[in-house]
């Protein structure tokens, strides 16, 4: 696996390069600082011509190569039609080999099985972002960028999707502005601030004391493996 | 419910052709010489199935509006599609020999599509969340296309528009089977296009970006789709007139019933389009004390309090 992007720069963000071979990132940022617009534009959802996967533009890829290839996952589950279910919403993800089976498997381990027969509109949104989040694993494609894949669930639910992301064995992207779960999974970190590139090296590097003070100032209280927000 | 509803929609279709001004002898049907022979399959058996798969059309038709502009207020209708069609139709009347007039339906279709066309190119200059917007240009169209009529009937002479009047009233008065063939075809094709696009459709009737993700070409599929509806509405149009409302009141009151997202109701929503543009059919025909009531006039009369009363309830859902 192959990303190259390449000096993108939009309305919003500025001259955003890196490259990423073979391993997982974590784009950390916080609200408004251009995290998903840089996603969409990974997968082709907002058109840009300098991302490029494996040499190739992803602006210029076939809609069946391209799903092959990238996946976004959006924090928050968009259905138009009233009557559409779980189960029917997710069948549209059973891409790359997965099947029916793997989909029950999910389901299970989400603790969202009793959900299959609801109508999109009708579940709550921490319940429709573990929804969103069974379609990126079923959907298997050999990138997917997850956005924000905990922002509405509890703790315990919060662990369940941990979990099956460290699990899941395709290349990943995860968008977070949690510092929790960015230390505790321990990929490389990309950080965003006002859509421009701040830092970008490895988990270690991005969570030592100078570091986190030169980007957070006093906001951030590092206990030892947990960072909370230091109210005053 | 469902089961009775099937029971009635199968009464109305099969007492459809045999109630109306002149009553049938059954016995005399199939007895060729006899009047009641003429009446019933020249003229009775023809309007039934004309009524069935316009109706059957313009259902299915306002259904996949609805998912491709993702707005539950749009029709064929009211974008001005229809409008469109009538006014093409209305210049062919006025400004052509009537030995043209047999290809009615190229004018209609021409019409159709060109609004088609029309609106494509101003919902690309909008953003996903302005559907409204595109119901509102569609609704400027329709009125922009009225006052365009207006000027063809002050050029028309007066068989003329006469022929214009009774044309945008709706009519299922035809004769024989030879206008009737049209219809079934455009309305088969129709049924089998959808159908075949039923994955894509449900991609569609998720979200935009969903479908995107999930490799669907969604300009294709939409361009294919609205080809085919406008080309049936075309066709349809040019046959019976404009005909309003079937495409708002069906798919939604399908959908109610069966609660099911709008691709598994594309075969009840055809069937059920055409039963209820048979059944107002069936009341126009009956209730006129002199003559009949012009089909349109009744799809309205129910269809329009009907859309006052979905946009009520979308009111009271969506604050």
């Amino acid at each position: 696996m192959k990303l190259h992007v390449d000096t993108v720069t939009t309305s919003y963000l500025q001259n955003i390069s890196f490259r990423v071979e073979n391993e997982n990132v974590v784009i950390l940022g916080s609200n408004g600082a251009g995290k998903t617009t840089l996603s969409k534009i990974i997968v082709g959802l907002e058109e840009n011509t300098n991302v490029y996967y494996e040499g190739e533009k992803i602006s210029s890829l076939g809609a069946k190569r391209r799903c092959e290839i990238v996946n976004f996952v959006p924090s928050k589950l968009e259905v138009f039609d009233d009557y559409l279910d779980v189960e029917e919403f997710l069948q549209l993800s059973l891409l790359n080999g997965s099947t029916l089976c793997e989909m029950d498997t999910i389901l299970k381990q989400l603790e969202i099985e009793h959900l299959k027969s609801s109508p999109c509109k009708c579940i709550s949104s921490g319940e429709s972002q573990l929804v969103l989040f069974a379609s990126g694993l079923l959907h298997n494609a050999e990138l997917t960028i997850f956005d924000e894949p905990t922002a509405n669930l509890d703790s315990d639910k919060k662990i369940k999707v941990y979990e099956a992301l460290k699990k899941y064995a395709g290349w990943k992207i995860v968008i977070t502005h949690d510092l929790n779960i960015a230390y505790k999974l321990g990929y490389r970190i990309i950080y965003l601030e006002h859509g421009k590139l701040i830092f970008d090296g490895s988990s270690d590097a991005f969570f030592t004391t100078a570091n986190l003070e030169r980007l957070f100032g006093s906001s951030i209280k590092r206990l030892e493996d947990y960072f909370l927000v230091n109210y005053r | 419910m469902k089961i009775l509803i099937f029971l009635i929609s199968l009464i109305v279709l099969c007492i459809a052709p045999f109630v109306g001004e002149t009553p049938l002898e059954i016995g005399k049907i199939l007895d060729a010489s006899a009047m009641e022979h003429l009446l019933f399959w020249d003229l009775r058996v023809p309007r039934v199935l004309v009524a069935f798969f316009s109706g059957a059309i313009l259902a299915l038709g306002g259904m996949v509006f609805q998912g491709v502009f993702r707005n539950s207020l749009t029709t064929p209708f009211t974008l001005g599609v229809s409008s469109g069609a009538t006014l093409a139709t209305a210049v062919g009347i006025v400004f052509l020999p009537s030995s043209l007039m047999v290809f009615s339906y190229f004018f209609s279709f021409i019409g159709a599509f060109s609004t088609i066309l029309l609106l494509f190119l101003f919902a690309r200059t909008l953003s996903a969340t302005q559907t409204n917007s595109l119901l509102l240009i569609g609704i400027a169209l329709s009125f922009f296309y009225s006052a365009a009529l207006m000027v063809v009937y002050y050029l028309s002479d007066l068989e003329q528009s006469y022929s214009i009047v009774r044309f945008t009233m709706g009519s299922l008065n035809i004769v024989g089977f030879k206008s009737l063939y049209p219809v079934i075809a455009a309305a088969l094709l129709l049924l089998a296009v959808v159908s075949s696009y039923k994955k894509e459709l449900r991609a569609i009737l998720t979200s935009h970006e969903n479908a995107f993700l999930k490799g669907i070409e969604i300009k294709k599929i939409n361009l294919i789709l609205l080809l085919f509806v406008s080309l049936s509405v075309g066709v349809c149009v040019s046959v019976v007139g404009p005909i309003g409302f079937i495409g708002l009141v069906i798919p939604h009151i399908i959908r109610l019933v069966y609660k099911q997202s709008s691709e598994k109701l594309i075969l009840s929503v055809f069937y059920y389009g055409g039963v209820f543009l048979v059944l107002c059919d069936l009341i126009g025909r009956n209730l006129g004390a002199v003559s009949e009531v012009p089909i349109g006039v009744v799809t309205s009369f129910i269809g329009g309090p009907f859309f006052i009363y979905i946009i009520l309830r979308r009111k009271r859902n969506h604050g």
